[in-house]
């Protein structure tokens, strides 16, 4: 059983809104007074330069980072110092991906999902391309296909909120497809999703771009 | 209580501003009163009838240990506030009161060894006072050496901030147990409820100097504060202003 | 991620790398040695010392092994997937920590009576030694922790824990080998190990916070 809340309605104030946000980065600002919206059931992608500090954006709205200035809500409840709130409604995946060497894949993600089946964990590998490696260690796999087993969450979690730091690196084309699909089904569930991105999006994904100047 | 003042030493640009007129103020009192204490302690008080003229190290002794506590202690507080206030002056007082506390810590050790050798006739003996000066002197080594090992500015803060706190709440464990440990020194040469133990003329002097030293380390923190507040608010109109104004 | 499927994976995870806790132990074992090999194997040094060395002995074993606790799940970013998760940090390094501690105390206490007798040390005296250890050790972890996680980020970060936590370590070796000796001369040693067992639940109310604090800290 995939995404068990996937026909349930959500609650639909659902939202995430930054406002007046200033980050700063080894003595650099990365982002000043900045402030966007995201609804349930938006799909937005954090648009900029390298270096302009798209990840770190990310980590502040997570909050691994603590932002300078500025101010978090999430469904209307200020956030901007415990993210507890918006933390049990949040899957981040970052730039490392949380896969631990010593565990194999299958282990890896039943400590991240542990209410799944080993099946539905089975048919969520399928889906990633790494079927038949459930046992396999996860140091024997490359950098992608570790990177992969963190993306096969996203299938086997009910969060609602989604912070993906370049999600598509390690997919091929076919792989691209089925994620935007994924994240399609999710944002049409009533999910929401910030992302960064060098790759251009499909269309059939209607994408809010948040630009870091 | 008004507390508004507590708030506003909150604030870097107005603590700047305020330790400009405050740290002339508190150098000059606190050199007088030092030069004035040792002085009177060195020169004019008289000598003790068991260890002649070699005790009057403790005007340097004493107060530098003594401060050596304090700066720990006030590390601590500042520890405690820039954890749960999130206050932006703790850290910088973290900063700039760790390495002066070290010295204190320093010259408590040195002075209390030169003490020790016409007084015990070794340079070092392991008795409880010393023992926990040197281990003040490491506690302090040990917030320098986070505070300079970690590049990113909020980690390290936070760093010396939660050393500072455990350190404070572990400082009488730590005494205790030094003590329990081993005692042989005299007793405490200050006590709050007891009338001293010295002869006025003695005692006034080691009064005076320890108050000095308050007095000059409190103006050096100040100074030293001041430059960190200037170098982390570099950024700030205000700060530009000050540079153009009055120079560096 | 649940409390227990942590706890799982950090058993699962402690138990896959059996090699930290030998190395703990071995380590342990090396540093006793050193003592009949650098001072002098005779019974008159060894037997008063043998609290004293025993003590040194754990607390820099437990710094060795606590020191790189964090540094995996950091560097494979199951820290910030920590800091994420909704779950309250503290209660995820209290488990942490009790896995770590069970799986290098547990072999140091068993490896513990035969060390007793190489250094001299009476039946009588062993399980006083044996107490000591299971009071003072999880203050050794506790506030070991706290280091490590402040030092997590840096590379070189075993010298500067060391640095800073070991004068943290003093309260508990010193009250330890009190114990002991207290013990040898036959003195009575409850007060000491009452003191123990309050330092280990004060650290056990205070670390884990702190920890928390200081793994928030670090990850960035």
């Amino acid at each position: 059983m995939i995404s068990a809340d996937l026909g349930k309605p959500l609650h639909s104030n659902l939202d995430l809104s930054i406002s007046g946000l200033v980050i700063e980065r080894s003595e650099r600002i990365l982002c000043d007074n900045f402030s966007c919206v995201v609804k349930a059931g938006e799909v937005a992608r954090i648009m900029g330069e390298n270096g302009a500090g798209k990840s770190t954006l990310l980590k502040v709205i997570a909050g691994i980072l603590q932002p300078l200035e500025g101010q978090i809500f999430f469904s209307g409840e200020d956030i901007s110092y415990h993210r507890d709130m918006l933390h049990r409604e949040l899957l981040y995946l970052g730039h490392h991906a949380g896969i631990k060497a010593v565990f194999s894949v299958a282990e890896n993600l039943n400590w991240y999902c542990p209410n799944q089946t080993s099946d539905a964990i089975e048919l969520a590998l399928d889906v990633v391309g790494l079927a038949g490696y459930s046992d396999t260690p996860a140091h024997q796999l490359s950098a992608g296909q570790q990177r992969r087993i963190a993306l096969a969450r996203l299938w086997l979690t009910d969060k609602k909120v989604w912070l993906l730091d370049e999600p598509f690196t390690a997919l091929d084309v076919k792989g691209v497809a089925v994620l935007e699909a994924k994240i399609k089904q999710h944002t049409d569930a009533g999910g929401l999703v910030i992302l960064t991105t060098h790759q251009a999006l499909d269309d059939s994904l209607s994408v809010k771009e948040i630009k870091l100047v | 209580m008004n507390w508004i003042w507590f708030h506003k030493l909150g604030s870097p640009k107005w603590f700047f501003q305020w330790a400009n007129k405050w740290s002339k103020f508190a150098f000059v009192i606190g050199l007088v009163m030092l030069v004035v204490g040792i002085a009177w302690g060195l020169g004019f008080a008289p000598a003790d009838y068991q260890q002649g003229n070699s005790f009057r190290i403790i005007y340097i002794h004493v107060p530098s240990a003594i401060l050596a506590q304090s700066c720990y202690l006030g590390l601590g507080v500042a520890g405690l506030v820039s954890l749960v206030w999130r206050m932006k002056m703790a850290p910088v007082f973290i900063k700039a009161v760790a390495p002066l506390g070290a010295v204190m810590a320093v010259i408590a050790l040195i002075s209390g060894a030169i003490w020790g050798k016409p007084t015990w006739g070794a340079w070092w003996v392991w008795d409880a006072r010393l023992t926990s000066v040197l281990i003040l002197f490491l506690l302090y080594m040990g917030v320098i050496a986070i505070q300079n090992s970690l590049d990113d500015m909020q980690l390290a803060d936070k760093a010396v901030a939660v050393i500072s706190v455990v350190g404070l709440i572990n400082l009488p464990i730590i005494k205790y147990s030094v003590e329990w440990w081993n005692t042989l020194h005299q007793p405490a040469t200050f006590t709050i409820t007891a009338k001293p133990a010295m002869p006025m003329e003695m005692w006034l002097p080691l009064l005076l100097s320890t108050l000095g030293m308050y007095g000059f380390i409190a103006a050096i923190a100040m100074w030293r504060m001041q430059t960190e507040v200037l170098v982390r608010e570099h950024r700030s109109n205000w700060v530009k202003k000050e540079i153009l104004d009055n120079g560096i | 991620m649940t409390y227990s499927s942590f706890f799982y994976s950090e058993i699962l995870a402690i138990f896959r790398r059996k090699q930290d806790a030998v190395n703990a132990l071995v380590f342990f074992l090396l540093v006793i040695t050193l003592f009949p090999l650098g001072v002098s194997p005779s019974k008159e040094f060894l037997q008063p010392a043998a609290g004293g060395i025993i003590w040194c002995a754990v607390a820099l074993a437990v710094l060795m092994s606590v020191e790189g606790m964090f540094k995996e799940d950091y560097n494979d970013g199951s820290l910030e997937q920590l800091v994420v998760s909704g779950l309250y940090l503290p209660v995820l390094v209290l488990l942490k920590l009790a896995v770590h501690w069970f799986a290098i105390m547990l072999p140091l206490l068993v490896l513990t009576p035969i060390l007793s007798q190489m250094l001299f040390i009476n039946w009588e005296i062993l399980w006083v030694l044996i107490l000591t250890l299971i009071l003072g050790s999880p203050a050794l972890f506790l506030i070991g922790t706290i280091g490590a996680a402040l030092t997590v980020s840096l590379r070189r970060g075993a010298v500067l824990m060391l640095l800073i936590i070991l004068p943290f370590y003093l309260p508990v070796i010193i009250f330890s080998t009190g114990a002991i000796a207290a013990a040898q001369v036959g003195q009575p040693y409850n007060g000491q190990l009452a003191i123990l067992g309050a330092i280990s639940l004060m650290t056990l109310t205070l670390s884990p916070i702190m920890a928390a604090v200081s793994i928030k800290a670090s990850v960035n």
